[in-house]
């Protein structure tokens, strides 16, 4: 069995999809089952780790003052970083980032600006603002890092303290007062689903990184608090037809309420 | 309301495209709708590098370059939306161990520059005769604040509108609810508006099609002019 599926991977997949199943036992349409610690690395100023089977993101947040941009004196900044080192998968080379690094990481600044309310990171306009960066690193790769990342950087967002700062209005020093002081304003959590079509006829929640390997589409959606659609994005040329769309966004919202249970806890 | 350059909601800016004007490059196309232009050079099949080596295909780069600055995070990923929608169109297993290399060079950006990047890009490898599985075409439109939802919009219309979609589409099977080749919807709206946006860039698309087509056929007929003189 293990010689056959190192030796012919891609057979070795079909064999199960074909019998509408998947080697991990799950249904298709079945994500992993989520865990989500928040606070695990106390140097940093919010942070949580996120587990979904195999997948493991862990997410720090530093914050540090800095001067606002000219354009946006009330604005603070937030700067996301997604790291797959060749820790978590031998598919890494080790050395500057990699693509798709940095596209996930790219994706998820333009999904996570709109949705905090970067004014609350002003400490004095024009002068000193919160920069915060989120680095989100992968630990172990199997699979579907995207909606691993979006949910650890959310849940490190919502476990975000900043220090209560005073800046001396003489000498211009920043001073850190009472740690827990600030929250971030957070205007809408995200919580995503992604779909992959798998050997161009399954579509599977949640992909493996086995299947993942035989992905020739792959859909995500976010959902916002609401319910509200905030990002779709298909990539990939398999075909994912209108209506198997509107079936993912009504699976996503499913799926939203997974998320917000394992955020709660 | 009107829109800033008074066309109607569901009217693209003009079209235009100047294929194989690059010499040096083995198919280039310029594509421009309004005041977005975007050239597109491809070498291919050349060789590859070892490294990037497939034995039973071939390798697919894009290369991005802004108009101003050099490439940061934004252009690596719309470098891998043009991948991603053009890769698997390309009949790559026709020419193992090579390399297709995309170089996109933005002259202008005046609002919906992906789809115009993705439409330059398919053109160029058109004019490359890099043999395709479907002809590709891209379009976007913008839902703003009051719900009217606007086709092609320029960047100020994106700049106040509540969500974005960019969509591509094969012209195989267009408006038969095929599926489409690339989305990219951001912002915040229903499904009611998604589907609204679907057809609106559906039709879109169609047109783009249309005046790809026309634009190979003149090219073709032109030089089979000059090779029949």
């Amino acid at each position: 069995m293990q010689t056959f599926e190192r030796i012919h991977p891609v057979e070795f997949q079909r064999r199960f999809l074909t019998q509408d199943t998947r080697l991990s036992g799950r249904e298709f349409s079945q994500f992993r089952p989520l865990h989500i610690v928040k606070g695990s690395i106390g140097t940093a100023q919010g942070s949580a780790t996120v587990r979904m089977g195999n997948t493991i993101m862990v997410c720090g947040i530093k914050a540090e003052v800095c001067e606002p941009d000219v354009k946006r004196p009330t604005h603070g900044y937030l700067t996301t970083n997604v790291e797959l080192s060749p820790m978590c998968s031998a598919r890494f080379r080790p050395g500057p980032p990699s693509d798709e690094a940095q596209v996930a990481s790219e994706h998820i600044h333009r999904l996570i600006t709109p949705s905090v309310d970067l004014t609350s990171l002003c400490i004095e306009e024009n002068k000193v603002v919160w920069a915060l960066s989120a680095d989100i690193v992968c630990i172990k790769y199997d699979g579907n890092v995207l909606d691993a990342a979006i949910v650890a950087l959310v849940a490190a967002l919502e476990n975000l303290k900043l220090p209560e700062v005073k800046v001396d209005p003489a000498t211009g020093v920043v001073e850190a007062g009472a740690e827990d002081g600030v929250q971030l304003g957070i205007v809408r959590r995200l919580f995503p689903a992604t779909f992959a079509l798998v050997d161009d006829n399954y579509l599977v929640a949640d992909a493996d990184d086995a299947e993942e390997q035989m992905t020739s589409a792959s859909l995500l959606v976010v959902l916002d608090d609401q319910g509200q659609m905030v990002n779709v994005w298909k990539r990939g040329t398999g075909i994912i037809s209108r209506d198997t769309i509107t079936e993912c966004v009504a699976a996503a919202a499913a799926r939203k309420s997974e998320i917000e249970r394992a955020l709660s806890t | 309301m009107a829109r800033p350059d008074r066309r109607d909601p569901d009217q693209i800016r003009a079209l235009n495209s100047v294929l194989g004007q690059l010499s040096r490059a083995d198919g280039s196309a310029q594509f421009s709708t309004g005041s977005t232009s975007v050239v597109c050079g491809v070498y291919g099949p050349v060789d590859v590098k070892l490294f990037d080596e497939h034995l039973d295909r071939a390798h697919v780069e894009v290369k991005l370059r802004p108009d101003i600055g050099i490439p940061g995070p934004k252009d690596k990923w719309l470098e891998s939306a043009i991948l991603q929608t053009l890769e698997g169109n390309i009949l790559a297993h026709l020419h193992p161990r090579t390399l297709v290399q995309i170089n996109v060079q933005v002259r202008a950006d005046g609002g919906s520059l992906d789809a115009c990047a993705i439409n330059a890009a398919i053109l160029a490898l058109v004019d490359a005769g890099v043999p395709l599985r479907l002809m590709v075409a891209a379009a976007a439109c913008a839902v703003m604040p009051d719900g009217r939802i606007v086709v092609d919009p320029v960047a100020e219309e994106a700049e106040a509108a509540r969500s974005l979609h960019t969509f591509a589409f094969a012209e195989k099977g267009l408006g038969e609810g095929e599926g489409p080749v690339y989305v990219d919807s951001r912002g915040v709206f229903g499904i009611e508006e998604y589907d609204a946006c679907y057809g609106v860039c559906e039709r879109a698309v169609g047109r783009v099609l249309a005046f790809m087509r026309s634009a190979v056929e003149s090219k073709v007929t032109k030089e089979s002019h000059v090779a029949g003189a």
